[in-house]
């Protein structure tokens, strides 16, 4: 945790007075503040694509004056390490987020075309103008390839030319995607997707207010430094994080390689589990509740892939064991015993898991990233930035919930919000006896 | 009944010398091959075969590559020491248990040999780039080596895997019965590895498939594959290997060496390698190294005593120097059993095609594309020779020529 979240309006009350950019104390990372019910309009969410166009063109427009600004900047920063038109890059940075809320139904009301502080359930809080760094300015061009990076799989850098190509396949779109049917079906949009979404918007702005020198702190990767709304309820399947950040340079330059025989232990240990699966399937159909031995051994599975992934990802740094014994690895996982499960979703487990694997696929992308960027970091500091490693924790905690719901470990669908996290931390679990 | 000290030390002492002498035996038995024991290697000047122009050039390439592995050798000996010294340090980077962090020591050691090999070589492509012996380029050498050093990880993994679990049942008695299961496990990877070498296809000339059959009948084998290997991406040179065990085994000729080579030569080469297969020269190498592995064994196990035995993780680094040091220590006699297979297999081959000036054209085309240098050092040949030197296999042709007059 950062601790720089603002303190949020509670769901469903008004926004009072706008929080401006003076509450903010200098240095601070632009960051989002989220005031939705989640409640939505099923025409205007079914219309959604062609309602946002009038948004889209004028943003357009403003994409333009914003990069001219920019580049304006550029100069204006080496020079006299002070960015001009600080309040219009703002007012651009915090109508984008407002469009982008709306488009990647994060909120319901259409917004309007001010880019007004406050005026919007998902809105955007800009720190003042501070001056820069010459340097991070000079090189911002090479400094932010990372972030446009990361940002391009959560889905909110966009293209090359302008914040009117924001939108783009990633995580935030497949969350939108999803959430589309969801509101359909229910007229409220899925809390986890609406965290998810939330969670990416935070990060674009961030990501374009450093791109556009509106503020020269990189932009931040924790999806714990957001307050989400209330929290949310627990899930069977949890991770627990012990990591103290500490690299080993050594293991980290060969981290692909010391995981070969860990991912063939995986593949032979995973041939038995595609039968145990099976099994539990047609036991959790007929008798309601999954088999208890079967449980245990795919929960094994489980936490063991866990572990691996943790390793492999740079999410975590010792050699974990072959046998995923609970509790004996800093990033684990919290399987609950097993209880009964409703036999239409077992029935139908691998339809109902399709959703789930393709925002597991959208995250993996960021997963992946994570441990591109961990391994450069790791190995030049011997240390593994916050940010990254809880967006990694958050990736494998959803990676195993998905993996939970199709192994039948839970029928309680798998919560793509990174507000899980922000529970407090489930109990350690006792280890077996060897 | 309880045996006296004394009876106890002499039944030892008994089984120990049984014991050696079976190891002397089973070497000696190792040691025989086929070819004549009274053939008389004639002594020949490489200036008859090759230009001085041609010494020459061999000879200073030869030279820094030389220079080259003895450096490399040192650093790797180095990392290992330094890593046998620092290496238990890192067993707080694992959370696996006993064996699972053990194998992390053991790919780590892997981990420090390929750190210190890297810089050589590099050194040994740029210079064999230099000469046009290769024709890789630095990223694909970089990402093969890399990947390769992927197979050797997983090899040392599996090893500690089950030394370590041989320590868990046998404790101080693992080393007895260490060298047979490693050896088992490598019987087990060379069965399958023909199907583990990429871009094979089937001999598609058809005279040299005509002349491969007739070949593998005459040595005793008929209808053994032969496969050809598109070899582009491994630098260029020729070569051949046979590979595999029983049913699985072949004979794949890089694609490199049908195009360089005329077809009598071609013919040489099949010989040779099916004489390998003929001659079971896969399973002595296997026999051998048991023999040899059971002494190293016992050695690691006497120098990692003090580190609580191979038992503990910790003593894992100490033991990789040990066996690199020992495999270091009998490499001549490593060579120059390999070279004894070599050897019979280039006899056989001549026996086979009866053609010893095809032998010879091979040797002489082939020690002028890879800059060998036909006549190296006697020391050199000696310590790291796996094959008999060029003018050596000349000698041979030369010797069953004189021995089978009017070919």
């Amino acid at each position: 945790m950062t601790g720089e979240q603002p303190a949020a309006t509670p769901p469903g009350e008004p926004p009072g007075t706008p929080p401006t950019a003076e509450v903010s104390p200098p240095g601070e990372r632009a960051r989002i503040v989220v005031r939705d019910d989640l409640e939505r309009s099923r025409p205007t969410v079914f219309f959604r694509l062609i309602l946002v166009i009038p948004h889209l063109l004028v943003l357009g427009i403003f994409s333009l004056l914003a990069f001219t600004l920019a580049f304006i900047n550029w100069f204006a920063i080496l020079f006299t390490r002070k960015a001009v038109a600080h309040d219009m890059q703002s007012r651009y940075l915090r109508y984008a987020t407002h469009v982008f809320a709306y488009l990647n139904l994060g909120a319901n009301p259409y917004p309007g075309f001010e880019g007004a502080p406050g005026s919007y359930p998902i809105d955007a809080e800009i720190p003042p103008s501070e001056p820069q760094n010459r340097w991070k300015t000079g090189f911002r061009f090479v400094l932010v390839v990372p972030a446009l990076l990361l940002g391009g799989a959560l889905g909110v850098s966009g293209g090359s030319s302008s914040y009117g190509n924001y939108y783009s396949v990633g995580a935030i779109s497949a969350a939108a995607f999803l959430g589309w049917f969801a509101i359909l079906a229910k007229r409220r949009m899925p809390r986890g997707l609406r965290d998810l979404v939330a969670y990416c918007l935070r990060y674009g702005v961030q990501f374009w207010a450093y791109a556009l020198l509106v503020t020269d702190r990189y932009p931040d990767s924790d999806p714990l430094a957001t307050k989400y709304g209330e929290p949310v309820p627990d899930h069977p399947i949890r991770i627990s994080e012990d990591d103290d950040l500490r690299r080993s340079r050594l293991t980290v330059f060969f981290r692909l390689l010391l995981a070969l025989p860990h991912i063939i232990w995986l593949s032979l240990w995973g041939i038995a589990v595609l039968f145990t699966v099976l099994a539990n399937w047609f036991v959790t159909l007929f008798a309601g509740r999954p088999a208890d031995a079967l449980h245990r051994f795919n929960g094994a599975y489980l936490r063991y892939l866990t572990h691996v992934s943790a390793y492999l990802y740079i999410v975590a740094n010792p050699f974990p064991g072959f046998v995923g014994r609970p509790g004996s690895y800093p990033i684990d996982l919290q399987i609950a015993p097993r209880e009964r499960q409703n036999r239409w979703k077992t029935g139908f487990r691998i339809i109902l898991g399709i959703p789930a694997l393709l925002l597991a696929g959208a995250i993996g992308g960021a997963l992946g990233l994570v441990a591109l960027f961990g391994w450069f970091v790791g190995l030049f500091t011997a240390k593994m930035p916050p940010g990254l490693r809880n967006l990694g924790v958050f990736g494998l905690r959803y990676q195993a919930q998905v993996y939970g719901y199709l192994f039948l470990l839970t029928d309680r669908y798998p919560f793509s919000g990174p507000s899980l996290e922000q529970l407090p931390a489930p109990p350690a679990q006792v280890p077996e006896p060897a | 009944m309880i045996a006296s000290p004394a009876v106890r030390r002499a039944l030892l002492a008994l089984g120990s010398a049984t014991v050696i002498a079976a190891w002397i035996y089973a070497f000696l038995q190792l040691w025989q091959t086929s070819v004549p024991s009274d053939l008389s290697l004639p002594s020949l000047d490489p200036t008859r075969y090759f230009s001085q122009e041609d010494l020459d050039r061999a000879s200073s390439y030869q030279a820094f590559l030389r220079i080259d592995y003895l450096l490399a050798l040192v650093a790797e000996l180095a990392a290992l020491g330094l890593f046998a010294v620092k290496g238990p340090a890192f067993v707080r980077e694992s959370a696996a248990g006993r064996i699972g962090t053990g194998m992390m020591l053991g790919m780590l050691g892997l981990a420090f040999v390929w750190l210190s090999q890297f810089p050589f070589g590099l050194a040994e492509l740029w210079w064999e780039r230099k000469h046009d012996v290769a024709t890789q380029s630095y990223v694909t050498w970089i990402i093969n080596d890399f990947l390769a050093a992927g197979g050797e990880f997983l090899f040392i993994s599996l090893a500690l895997l089950i030394v370590m679990a041989l320590t868990g049942l046998m404790r101080r008695a693992w080393w007895i019965v260490a060298a047979p299961a490693l050896v088992a496990v490598a019987l087990a990877f060379a069965l399958v590895q023909p199907y583990l070498l990429p871009d094979q296809h089937a001999l598609r000339d058809q005279r040299i498939a005509a002349d491969a059959n007739r070949l593998a009948a005459a040595e005793g084998i008929p209808g053994t594959p032969v496969k050809v290997q598109d070899t582009r991406s491994l630098g260029g040179s020729p070569n051949a290997l046979a590979a595999g065990l029983g049913p699985t085994q072949r004979v794949v000729l890089w694609d490199t060496l049908i195009r360089r080579f005329s077809p009598p030569e071609v013919r040489v080469v099949l010989a040779h390698e099916f004489a390998h297969l003929a001659r079971h020269h896969l399973w002595k190498l296997f026999a051998w190294m048991a023999l040899l592995g059971v002494p190293i064994a016992f050695l690691v196990a006497l120098a990692t005593r003090r580190r609580g035995g191979l038992y503990e993780p910790a003593a894992v680094p100490l033991a990789i120097f040990v066996v690199a040091a020992l495999l270091l220590v009998t490499l001549p006699l490593q060579n120059a059993f390999s070279r004894r297979l070599e050897a019979e297999a280039d006899w056989v081959a001549l026996q086979t095609t009866r053609d010893p000036a095809a032998m010879t054209d091979l040797f002489r085309r082939l020690g002028r594309l890879s800059k060998a240098q036909p006549d190296p050092p006697g020391w050199d040949e000696v310590t790291f020779g796996d094959h008999p030197s060029i003018i050596k296999r000349i000698e041979m042709a030369q010797a069953w020529k004189e021995s089978n007059p009017g070919r």
